[in-house]
């Protein structure tokens, strides 16, 4: 009987799961360039060549003095805070947020690789990551409040 | 009897059926147009975003191309170039007639920029002095002025590579608008901001006192507060670069 009645719930957990755990890595990746900008660091880049430097150097690191990493910390967060929220706002805030940082991702890969000419490997794995999560709040917004 | 309860019981459950499907059809059309809103919602926000973005670097693409490519994605806040967080900031003192800071800025201040600056490692302020001559006065408060268009380093760029010899003269009205257009700057603005160009002198006059400035170019480094004086024996690319390499270690 037991087994019956969770069965339904299993994917919405999932998701919720899903949602918490790569909200989680993005807190770690966006925390790291968060401490690495106030902290006056090189960010460790993977083969070097300058890619992570020259793009957290750029005027595009910032968008109205706030730096761009310290704007996706705080959007991994409310993420993740999100998942608190009674079911149904969970999903509709998590959706806009997630949607929202994707879409602003994808706008800063195409800087980097049309304007700046440098890639930034925290950067391209926080943009993959808001994308992953776009794609499974948007599971979460399809699912019909049975499923 | 037995046979019209059964079509009663059919009929029902067809009846609950259909509900039951309605109902369902209804919540996925609910799910579409929630998730149809918030995609809306997200995509406004992201278009205002980017528009800022965007907007904050329409200045810099304007820039002619050769002063936007060797600027290109600096910050520049008034006499400063480079990222606000870069650890250290190289500190210039210079004359903009002095041939010497003409030679470093043409031969020597890309790489540096390339080297240090690009990949944040190092910020840059130049302090312009006006002791030469008059040509000296006139040039200092223009490029002073273009500070409060974030466009000095622009306008330092392309007068040093237009660079004559001092106190002929050279720095005449069209000149100096020249230099300003080939920084991207708004020369009339620039021209009637006596305010800033007074500012921007008088702090770099009173830092070239402050730290026993007696000739151009000077360099410091300049680490929280702590400035000392970099020691440059001839102002080449390799001299230059190996000692700040050792004052960065």
């Amino acid at each position: 009987m037991s087994a019956v009645a969770a069965s339904p719930r299993r994917p919405r957990v999932t998701l919720r799961a899903a949602t918490a755990v790569l909200s989680l890595v993005g807190v770690a990746v966006a925390g790291y360039l968060t401490w690495v900008h106030y902290a006056g660091l090189e960010p460790f880049c993977v083969g070097g060549g300058g890619g992570c430097e020259r793009v957290q150097s750029s005027e595009y690191a910032e968008l109205l003095g706030v730096p761009v990493a310290v704007a996706g910390l705080a959007g991994y967060l409310a993420l993740l805070g999100s998942l608190a929220l009674p079911e149904e706002l969970s999903r509709m805030t998590a959706g806009f947020l997630a949607l929202t940082g994707a879409a602003f991702s994808l706008y800063l890969t195409y800087v980097e690789i049309v304007e700046i000419h440098a890639l930034c490997q925290w950067c391209v794995v926080s943009a993959v990551l808001m994308v992953a999560l776009a794609g499974v709040s948007v599971a979460r917004l399809s699912r019909t409040p049975s499923a | 009897m037995s046979s019209r309860v059964q079509q009663k019981d059919a009929a029902r459950k067809r009846r609950e059926a259909i509900e039951a499907e309605e109902r369902r059809a209804g919540q996925r059309r609910g799910a579409r147009r929630r998730l149809a809103i918030i995609a809306a919602a997200a995509v406004a926000l992201t278009a205002g975003a980017v528009t800022v973005s965007r907007l904050s670097q329409e200045d810099a693409v304007a820039q002619p191309d050769a002063v936007s490519q060797r600027f290109a994605g600096l910050p520049q806040d008034g006499i400063r170039l480079g990222s606000p967080s870069a650890p250290v900031t190289l500190v210039e003192f210079a004359d903009l007639q002095c041939p010497f800071c003409g030679a470093y800025a043409r031969d020597v201040l890309p790489t540096i920029i390339e080297r240090y600056v690009r990949p944040g490692k190092l910020k840059l302020e130049l302090n312009l002095l006006t002791f030469v001559g008059e040509d000296s006065v006139k040039a200092g408060r223009m490029a002073a002025a273009t500070t409060a268009q974030d466009r000095f380093w622009g306008f330092t760029d392309a007068f040093f590579a237009a660079q004559g010899q001092e106190n002929t003269g050279y720095v005449t009205d069209d000149f100096l608008e020249a230099t300003a257009t080939a920084a991207g700057a708004d020369h009339d603005a620039a021209a009637g901001d006596d305010a800033t160009a007074d500012r921007v002198l008088e702090q770099a006059q009173t830092a070239a006192d402050r730290l026993g400035v007696s000739s151009t170019p000077t360099f410091f480094l300049r680490r929280g507060h702590d400035e000392t004086p970099l020691k440059i024996d001839d102002l080449t690319v390799d001299t230059f670069t190996a000692a700040l390499d050792a004052a960065l270690r």
